[in-house]
């Protein structure tokens, strides 16, 4: 939970207040913090290229939106980041679940796991590689260079930081 | 009365709401129409105009629209769900259902065979519901919008059928701060 609260927190501190997420049990802590937070918005969405439309719409009405999900959704979710997020230059925050990175039980989830950081490579995304509880102090900064350069920036929280955080 | 109709005489209504444009023909046809500054076409991301407008509705408190068609809702259909779970009272979504995918050729979609969107949303669990006519949509989308208590789910049925128009001309950046500063966000400008 302390890392979950830490994440949070930093997500917090760099101004976003809109919070989406399909969930995935690597983040089921952050989505029990966020679920009681009065202070942000939050919601679960079925399916992850919806909830980076409406992200994009918060944005439009002034809040700076985070959407939560498994790398897996990364799939779903490419038309959308270019053709909605890119095009119009709308800074959305992306949380992920690295599953299929050692410490991941499930076989099936290795594939996707191979392919994500190259997926956002070709996307001209930056990544934050979240490994240990120190990669997330760099949260705020990449938050930042979000708002600046008014394109989307991801943070990838793998096994090995997440698997502590009971 | 095609979509084209249908979008000569609603957008009278349109004057101080947020309106969100699906993509392809409805926002050409409706920039043809009239551009406006509080319109928001979409140039990319077919699908999202539904959860482009709720997430916008969600984020500020004025009126928001969101112009979807048969075809996106199909492609999109979960956010149905959404909006019957999440909606606020200042958002409405207007689907255009005239059967087919115009953008792409007037090719069929499922609502012209067996799928009926009412029961849908009616099913996703939207309270406000209504299906009507084309020319009967200027009233009740007024109406919605006029009701400060509600969101509504509105199914105007028309026609299938096109207008010859031009690509939309605006950049996309353009389109948003324009929009951002209809909505009173960006002061640079």
């Amino acid at each position: 939970m302390r890392i979950s609260k830490k994440i949070i927190k930093n997500l917090k501190k760099g101004g976003v207040n809109f919070f989406l997420s399909v969930p995935c049990k690597l983040l089921a802590n952050m989505i029990k913090i966020l679920e009681k937070d009065k202070g942000v918005y939050y919601s679960s969405v079925p399916r992850e290229e919806e909830g980076i439309g409406i992200c994009a719409g918060a944005y439009l009405g002034n809040k700076i939106p985070c959407i939560m999900m498994q790398n897996t959704g990364i799939g779903n979710s490419v038309n959308a980041i270019v053709s909605l997020l890119q095009l119009y230059n709308l800074p959305i925050i992306f949380l992920i679940s690295y599953r299929g990175t050692p410490g991941e039980k499930i076989g099936a989830q290795v594939g996707m796991a191979k392919i994500t950081k190259d997926i956002f490579k070709i996307l001209n995304i930056p990544v934050l590689h979240c490994s240990s509880e120190n990669d997330i102090e760099q949260i705020i900064t990449y938050i930042n260079h979000a708002k600046i350069s008014e394109s989307p920036v991801a943070i990838l929280c793998d096994f090995n930081l997440m698997k502590d955080d009971t | 009365m095609n979509r084209f109709d249908l979008l000569k005489l609603i957008h009278k209504v349109f004057k101080n709401n947020l309106i969100i444009c699906n993509i392809g023909l409805p926002s050409q046809e409706l920039y043809q129409i009239k551009d406006q500054p509080n319109y928001f076409y979409m140039l990319g991301s077919m699908g999202l105009s539904s959860s482009i407008g709720l997430g916008l509705a969600l984020s500020q408190n004025k009126d928001v629209i969101s112009i979807d068609g048969d075809g996106s809702v199909l492609m999109n259909m979960n956010t149905l769900s959404t909006i019957a779970n999440r909606a606020p009272n200042n958002f409405t979504l207007l689907i255009i259902d005239n059967g087919s995918y115009g953008s792409t050729g007037d090719q069929k979609t499922f609502t012209s065979e067996k799928t009926v969107l009412k029961k849908v949303a009616i099913g996703a669990g939207c309270k406000n519901v209504i299906e009507c006519e084309g020319k009967d949509t200027t009233e009740i989308l007024s109406k919605a919008i006029n009701d400060k208590k509600n969101s509504y789910v509105i199914i105007s049925k028309v026609k299938s059928g096109n207008v010859n128009v031009e690509p939309i001309p605006l950049n996309p950046i353009t389109i948003r701060d324009r929009f951002r500063k209809f909505i009173g966000l960006v002061p640079y400008l």
